[in-house]
């Protein structure tokens, strides 16, 4: 703080104050009054003792607040001038916010909150190292980004360039807003740690926290200030940003139609008013058809406060699409925030399976499961012993679903099995012996296995009777007990029908083909979605090359070319994923692929309602202590004169209000 | 400013000053009443919990050979040819003490403290006399203890008037030592009633567990003048060297309405110790303001309160 007129405001000061004090000397005049008695009022009165000159003045808030009033005067004469963004000594952490929501682009101009949040964290380290007269150290500064992790751009340093350089290197990411570790790494150069019967204590000095972020802070409730450390919230970005993004994307092959994709997408609104979207499909680049799309406005949820964006779905209708394609969605209208104006997917081809039947003589199981009719990529007829011997050789990963007619192996290695008669050697299904006659009771005509499925004429001559665990899913009931079960366990994913098909009327009817069908195509393809895996922006992406693949490459969205140096490649991954949008990963195969590159498309989306959100938070509430918004940039010579008169008017209010209650109330 | 809490209104001269007689009339129709029943000297009106000679039956009992035979009930005897004997309510008298509290402090505010108690104790006295009770007075100043004892019958009501009005004020209470000396000079048991400000600066404490024995029903009527209760309406303000009347202590204050909400609490919480002390002890504490009607306290507030029915 300088001043530009100091000795007036002293020579002012000697005049007016030590008169002041002297008046209230000579008022001080008290009347005697007669009463009953002063029990109460001695208890009640604490100038008591007021014979002294000073004690007199001690409680006396009149002449305390004429006092303030006039050193306000005295001080507004001096005409005091305050730099903004002073700092003087200790260690500042300014952490910056770089997810999603802070690449919107309504910062002044036009420019992200990023942008808008590096420039007034480089305005403040300007201030701090400017120096003045009553400066003082500047300190330390440490510079941290943060979205769903955080990163040390710069350790604590006293050299204003390299802060400045370091704040500038910060990069928009996609991430969501976490703000716990980029918290915890300020700490991990603040702290000296100490353990000490097991606990960790702070020896160094408590960082004040520069924070430049819209606020919208995932982890926030999760977060609590240690004891010396102090926060300042510089609000960036405004509050009516517009913005629509895509909440979900997904593709499925109709159950009919194998070659065809049909998309479904999700798509918010978190604007108060009412939009129109059109919604672009391309495939591989090439536009395929637009929908229009009407979202309702956003609400708020009168309860707690919180913006319910309005929602609506898009479906495009099944297309052709017989091979692998990488299909994008496209918001075409224009708002604040991009990255969550693309949804993409890779849809891989349509794949068919290979099973693997184990049987003894009987060959009904085999007719049944024609690879043409079942549309199998190819279908293998074991003995029980070939079965054993794959398993130990570790080989059965080549069949997506084994089926056992009427044969029980020693063990059921992990896979997916379908299994007639004898019971499966596996935990929580224990045969107890055998039943007669059966007549189905009930089926659970929800689960795809039974699609199409009607079993009310079935006769059974004889089923195994089964004690189920509760972990198994009966599906079909028969008068003495389940006549088909469902287990799931890891990568265990068994269907069990108790009895052999050859004991009952099964095989004559129709249902028999279709259970068989839905079996194999519900155990070939669990966990396993029509689109390959779904990306998001913070994940590792992991992929599986050939093991002699080199010179391995990722493209990412915004077209840089990284290279990966991968010592195994067939557990190839790279991460974390800082942006929405397409990767390309490629590859050559030395002798297998020539010159030419193998590729394989990833789509990372950005389907955050968090990040999606554009609304500013005013304040922040951290553990108990919530933190106000300052929008004020840094630093300049702030004059405070006129906060001081605006002051001393205040206090000669509230001297003028204690004064008339002391002497009428 | 000047007559704050100076008694204006001058002092009663006459009995008919104290309690006129359309307030006579009214107090005919009302009794002293005891939460505990105790055993009188004299066959007096209230009830006892012995058998005895009253009109209210009690119970039968089987005839001894030695009984009255004017209780035999010889309705029964011709129904059932057997002798039964009627008991009946025994009625006694009842003690009334009233102590009145005359130190200088009670010579203060509008209306008077002590015109007030004096008013009040006539009232209930004269209930006492009207009830064939044994009504004791004390008025107790440092001065001493004066005592009019024993006093029955409406014929004494005049000399229990005269007495009250001769009582001057004057001095400093020394309630322990009036409160032992009654309890030292007790004849029998009863209701005893205290009328004073207990504002006593030596506390009040040690006075009344001389009465927390069991042989009174003690009623401690705090009388407060409004001067006392809310000074600050009563006018109080400025800067002031408040002068204690009995030992002129000084106590200087700027009032404020700080100043005057601490004062209230301080008088809530002191009146709340008090009334806490008294029902630890089985007696009951009521406060009163000088400036309500005497009719509505007496036939009103403490019939509610339990000590007039």
């Amino acid at each position: 703080m300088t001043w530009l007129s100091p000795l007036t405001g002293l020579m002012l000061a000697a005049a007016v104050i030590p008169p002041l004090i002297l008046l209230y000397f000579l008022k001080l005049r008290r009347r005697t009054q007669p009463i009953a008695c002063t029990l109460l009022w001695k208890k009640s009165v604490e100038d008591l003792q007021a014979n002294a000159p000073f004690q007199k003045l001690r409680r006396n808030i009149l002449l305390l607040l004429q006092l303030l009033a006039l050193i306000l005067l005295i001080l507004s004469v001096m005409q005091p001038q305050v730099q903004a963004g002073q700092q003087t000594g200790g260690k500042t952490v300014i952490i910056i916010d770089n997810s999603a929501s802070m690449s919107a682009t309504d910062g002044p101009g036009g420019i992200t909150r990023l942008e808008h949040a590096k420039q007034l964290a480089k305005q403040r380290v300007e201030a701090m190292y400017r120096g003045g007269l009553f400066t003082g150290s500047p300190g330390e500064t440490m510079v941290i980004a943060f979205s769903d992790r955080a990163e040390i751009y710069s350790r604590f340093s006293g050299v204003r360039q390299q802060i400045v350089a370091a704040i500038d290197r910060i990069p928009p990411t996609h991430g969501e807003t976490r703000i716990g570790e980029a918290l915890q790494l300020s700490r991990a150069y603040t702290t000296n740690v100490v353990d000490i019967m097991g606990e960790a204590r702070p020896t160094g000095e408590p960082a004040h926290i520069e924070l430049f972020s819209d606020g919208n802070i995932a982890d926030l409730a999760d977060q609590v200030l240690r004891p010396g450390e102090s926060l300042t919230f510089h609000e960036i970005g405004t509050s009516d940003a517009d913005n629509v993004a895509f909440a979900a994307i997904s593709a499925e092959r109709p159950f009919d139609r194998p070659t065809s994709v049909a998309v479904f997408a999700s798509l918010l609104n978190f604007n108060q008013h009412e939009v129109i979207c059109d919604v672009q499909l391309s495939v591989n680049d090439t536009a395929r058809g637009i929908r229009e799309v009407t979202i309702q406005p956003a609400r708020t949820d009168p309860t707690t406060g919180e913006l319910i964006p309005g929602r609506n779905n898009v479906v495009f209708a099944p297309f052709e699409q017989p091979r692998g394609a990488v299909i994008e969605l496209a918001n075409l209208r224009e708002d604040a925030l991009m990255a969550d104006n693309i949804a993409q997917l890779v849809v891989p081809p349509p794949r068919q399976l290979s099973v693997a039947l184990v049987r003894s003589n009987y060959r009904i199981l085999e007719a049944a499961l024609d690879p043409e009719g079942m549309r199998l990529q190819r279908l293998d007829v074991l003995t029980l012993d070939q079965f054993e011997q794959l398993a130990s050789d570790g080989l059965l990963d080549q069949y997506d679903v084994v089926v056992f007619d009427n044969q029980a192996p020693e063990t059921l290695p992990p896979g997916r099995y379908l299994t007639f008669g004898a019971t499966p050697p596996i935990e929580g299904l224990n045969e107890f012996g055998t039943g007669g006659s059966q007549l189905i009771l009930s089926t659970r005509v929800e689960h795809p296995v039974l699609q199409n499925v009607t079993l009310d004429d079935l006769r059974i001559s004889e089923m195994a009777l089964l004690q189920p665990r509760d972990d198994v899913q009966i599906l079909v009931e028969a008068t003495g007990g389940p006549a088909a079960v469902a287990v799931s366990r890891g990568s265990l994913h068994l269907i069990h029908v108790t009895f052999d098909p050859l004991s009952s009327s099964w095989p004559f009817k129709r249902s028999f083909i279709n259970f068989i069908y839905n079996a194999l195509e519900h155990l070939g393809h669990i966990g396993e979605a029509v689109t390959s895996e779904e990306l998001r922006p913070g994940e590792v992406l992991t992929a599986r090359l050939p093991a002699s693949a080199q010179s391995i490459e990722l493209r990412t969205p915004d077209n840089i070319t990284h290279r990966i140096t991968a010592a195994d490649p067939t557990q190839l991954s790279w991460g974390p994923i800082r942006l929405a949008g397409a990767h390309l990963l490629s590859w050559t195969v030395p002798g297998v692929t020539g010159s030419s590159r193998e590729t394989r498309p990833f789509a990372v989306n950005l389907l955050s309602e968090t990040e999606g959100n554009l609304a500013v938070a005013d304040s922040i509430d951290i553990g108990q202590d919530s933190f106000e918004g300052s929008r004020a940039a840094a630093a300049s010579h702030t004059p405070l004169w006129p906060w001081a008169i605006a002051l001393c008017l205040a206090l000669l209010m509230v001297e003028w209000w204690v004064y008339h209650r002391k002497v009428y109330f | 400013m000047a007559s704050f809490g100076v008694t204006t209104t001058s002092r009663p001269k006459r009995v008919d000053e104290l309690i006129d007689s359309q307030l006579m009339a009214k107090l005919d129709q009302v009794d002293v009443m005891s939460r505990k029943i105790f055993s009188g000297k004299l066959q007096g009106e209230r009830r006892s919990k012995k058998r005895g000679m009253s009109v209210e039956f009690a119970d039968y009992r089987h005839y001894v050979h030695g009984d009255d035979l004017r209780f035999v009930d010889w309705n029964i005897y011709a129904r059932l040819d057997k002798l039964f004997i009627k008991m009946f309510l025994e009625e006694e008298d009842l003690s009334l003490i009233i102590a009145i509290d005359t130190s200088s402090s009670m010579d203060w505010g509008n209306p008077s403290k002590f015109v007030f108690c004096q008013r009040l104790a006539m009232a209930l006295g004269y209930i006492g006399l009207v009830n064939h009770n044994r009504v004791s007075l004390y008025a107790f100043s440092d001065a001493g203890l004066r005592p009019l004892p024993n006093l029955r019958g409406m014929r004494r009501t005049q000399e229990m008037g005269s007495w009250l009005l001769n009582q001057p004020t004057g001095g400093a209470s020394n309630f322990d030592d009036a409160m032992r000396g009654i309890a030292l000079t007790r004849q029998g048991k009863g209701v005893m009633i205290v009328l004073s400000d207990f504002l006593y600066k030596e506390g009040y404490e040690k006075g009344l567990r001389y009465l927390s024995g069991g042989g009174y029903d003690t009623f401690c009527m705090q009388v407060l003048a409004p001067e006392e209760i809310d000074p600050g309406k009563a006018g109080l303000a400025g800067d002031l060297r408040l002068t204690d009347i009995e030992d002129d202590d000084v106590a200087e204050v700027t009032v404020s309405s700080g100043l005057l909400r601490r004062y209230k609490e301080n008088l809530d919480a002191y009146c709340g110790k008090l009334r806490e002390f008294c029902v630890r002890r089985g007696m009951m504490h009521l406060t009163i303001d000088t400036a309500t009607d005497l009719n509505v306290l007496l036939l009103d507030y403490l019939r509610k309160r339990g000590l007039l029915r």
